[in-house]
């Protein structure tokens, strides 16, 4: 009998803490943030012990410095730590995490997306624990992969030793990945790091141009690098139909295309879980797809 | 100013050099490489590579013959632990026939590559993502010696990181293969066309719904409708209009030459015509293109850049919607133009697939 996994709850806008009731248990949280139906492997009941703040994808939904510290106060009342993640990030970002990062009590999580925000945690932060999220641990999760040869083409290299040794001297405690297409149990058992696994969705392809992101602006604004948004992600999804042709159910979030996993993925996570290849579930709270108007009645 | 461009061919290290590349950059896939994992992944191109050690080494001849350094891509987004092994063997072959640099995508790679204390310039790919002065000496702290600066990077942001770690070269795009998403961040495949092409290219039927489950009202559907055919305008403008070329073979966009002064005055030395894959007139005449326009911004100046930059082609219209620009933060207001309205593709040609 292995460990069972530690829960986890992402949440995307810190305002949406509130939500929650104190010492939630998963189904309570999921419910909460406005989740009816969602595969749980056998976790509803189970506490939920840590809070992902942040984004990984967009350098404009960094939580303001007031929303950091009230998803402090808010982890507190919830009996929950808490983890801020973070983008690829250019300079300004790079600006904002460092007025950031002090508001975090020592030995709370930061999941680092890109590599100078690694090295600015492991020189300037060490009190805080680094893990490396989704957009470092690289591999093929293509949503229209018709077969599991595509996904072999190019392998990933989480377990390679260079890889290993590269985030170790980052002192990097975890990765953080997707169920790819495909994916097999034993991609999971040999990271070398302990590994949290996000579900439902994994993510396929971000951009810095953002195209609901673009709604609002005019002209050659829209599409351009570094272009003003009105973090139009937090009110649509863009709902992605692949006619003709097979592949996974597929949306856009802000900059990202995402993937539900299939129910063969479902068992795939759920195997590795069994195996106690995964160190924690992550659960997508309130960054999801439109799950309320999905459901029937 | 120095110009890099790609070779699929040996043959086209002579025709390149000859048209001012100053430096040439390609693929290769050896038999063994295939022989041994199965697949031709040894870049983030599986096709348009030169095919053996034999073709290498002669475009590393050819190259320096026709007066250009030659770099190697070994930037796929990541490697297994055999493949990182089997790259380190590749470059120091490369170090052996003469060749200049790797160019390279993967962090643990770069790390591996970097610690060989090789005789070769070490460049950070696009592909690695490379957009801040942390990151940047992340890369140089792993032995790189030049940055090439990704795409949907602006020109003042390339100058900070230029000015924060002066001991890096850096590369930006100028011409030639746009990417709707960050190509680093990219981990789909660029499918045969019958099976999708790539993702960005596929036939994805696409609508806003509200995350509150309420419908759009009526002005939020005018807004999608109008940003989705602003974006498919850009897509148009994004794969080269088209791919399409003027009658004088000049690639339509993406392009960035209005923007050669800015960035020589923020410290980016070298600029990237993309596309391994395109036709050798294709490349030939991005090369002159390029060429041309630094002549006459070294000859005339920056408003003759400008000038050229956007006329040459004989559609200035295209340039002034901004979507076919690189940096569309240095084109300036044109007047008259129909530029603060969303630009529209100008003809009834239907974009292509495969970029």
């Amino acid at each position: 009998m292995t460990d069972a996994p530690a829960i986890a709850v992402t949440v995307t806008t810190p305002g949406n803490l509130a939500a929650l009731p104190s010492a939630p248990v998963l189904g309570e949280a999921l419910a909460a943030l406005g989740w009816r139906r969602l595969e749980t492997f056998g976790c509803e009941g189970r506490r939920v012990e840590r809070l992902h703040i942040g984004s990984e994808y967009c350098e404009r939904l960094i939580p303001a410095p007031a929303e950091l510290e009230t998803a402090v106060t808010e982890a507190g009342r919830l009996g929950a730590a808490l983890t801020l993640t973070t983008p690829m990030a250019g300079d300004a970002a790079l600006a904002r995490l460092r007025r950031l990062l002090p508001l975090l009590p020592e030995g709370s999580e930061v999941v680092a997306n890109d590599w100078g925000v690694l090295r600015l945690l492991a020189r300037d932060f060490p009190a805080l624990v680094a893990r490396a999220g989704r957009m470092l641990c690289r591999m093929v999760k293509d949503p229209r992969l018709p077969s599991e040869t595509w996904g072999r083409l190019y392998p990933h290299g989480l377990g390679a030793s260079p890889f290993v040794t590269l985030l170790g001297r980052f002192g990097v405690r975890g990765v953080e990945m997707d169920v790819a297409p495909f994916a097999r149990a034993e991609d999971f058992a040999h990271t070398g790091l302990p590994v949290a696994l996000h579900v439902p969705y994994g993510s396929s392809v971000k951009g810095r141009i953002c195209r609901p992101g673009s709604l609002h602006q005019e002209g050659a604004r829209k599409f351009a690098p570094g272009h003003g948004c009105r973090l139009e992600c937090l009110d649509y999804v863009g709902e992605m139909r692949r006619h003709g042709a097979a592949g996974l159910h597929t949306f856009q979030r802000g900059n990202t295309i995402f993937y539900r996993h299939s129910k063969a993925m479902e068992e795939t996570a759920a195997a590795a879980v069994a195996a106690g290849s995964i160190d924690r579930l992550v659960f997508s709270g309130d960054w999801n797809e439109n799950h309320r108007a999905d459901q029937p009645g | 100013m120095k110009i890099t461009a790609p070779i699929s061919r040996v043959e086209e290290a002579d025709v390149l050099a000859a048209a001012g590349a100053d430096e040439l950059y390609c693929g290769v896939v050896p038999e063994d490489w295939v022989d041994r994992f199965g697949t031709a992944g040894v870049s983030r191109r599986v096709f348009a590579n030169l095919r053996s050690y034999a073709e290498l080494r002669e475009a590393v001849r050819r190259a320096h013959d026709g007066g250009a350094r030659i770099s190697l891509a070994l930037n796929a987004q990541h490697y297994d632990e055999a493949q990182i092994e089997a790259l380190a063997d590749l470059a120091a072959r490369f170090e052996d026939m003469g060749g200049d640099a790797v160019i390279v995508g993967d962090a643990a790679a770069l790390a591996v590559l970097g610690a060989k204390g090789l005789a070769l310039g070490i460049h950070v790919s696009s592909i690695a993502t490379c957009r801040s002065a942390e990151s940047a000496g992340f890369f140089a702290d792993l032995g790189a010696t030049r940055v090439v600066f990704p795409r949907h990077v602006t020109v003042a942001e390339m100058a900070a990181v230029a000015a924060a770690e002066p001991l890096l070269e850096y590369e930006a795009f100028v011409l030639n293969d746009g990417c709707v998403f960050d190509e680093g961040a990219c981990l789909t495949l660029h499918l045969p066309g019958k099976l999708g092409g790539p993702i960005c290219l596929d036939r994805y039927d696409y609508a806003y719904v509200r995350t509150d489950g309420r419908d759009l009202d009526p002005d939020e559907r005018r807004r999608a409708e109008r940003n989705e055919a602003a974006y498919e305008s850009w897509l148009w403008y994004r794969f080269g209009c088209g791919f399409s070329v003027t009658a004088d073979g000049l690639p339509y966009g993406p392009c960035g030459l209005c923007a050669l002064a800015a960035m020589a005055e923020g410290g980016v030395g070298h600029v990237k015509i993309a596309g391994r894959e395109a036709a050798t007139e294709r490349k030939r005449r991005s090369v002159e293109f390029v060429r041309e326009a630094i002549g006459v911004l070294d000859s005339q100046g920056r408003d003759a850049l400008f000038d050229y930059a956007t006329n040459r082609r004989g559609e200035p219209e295209r340039c002034a919607t901004g979507f076919m620009c690189y940096y569309p933060e240095v084109l300036p207001p044109i007047p008259g133009s129909t530029a603060s309205a969303s630009p529209a593709r100008p003809a009834p040609e239907r974009r292509g697939r495969g970029a």
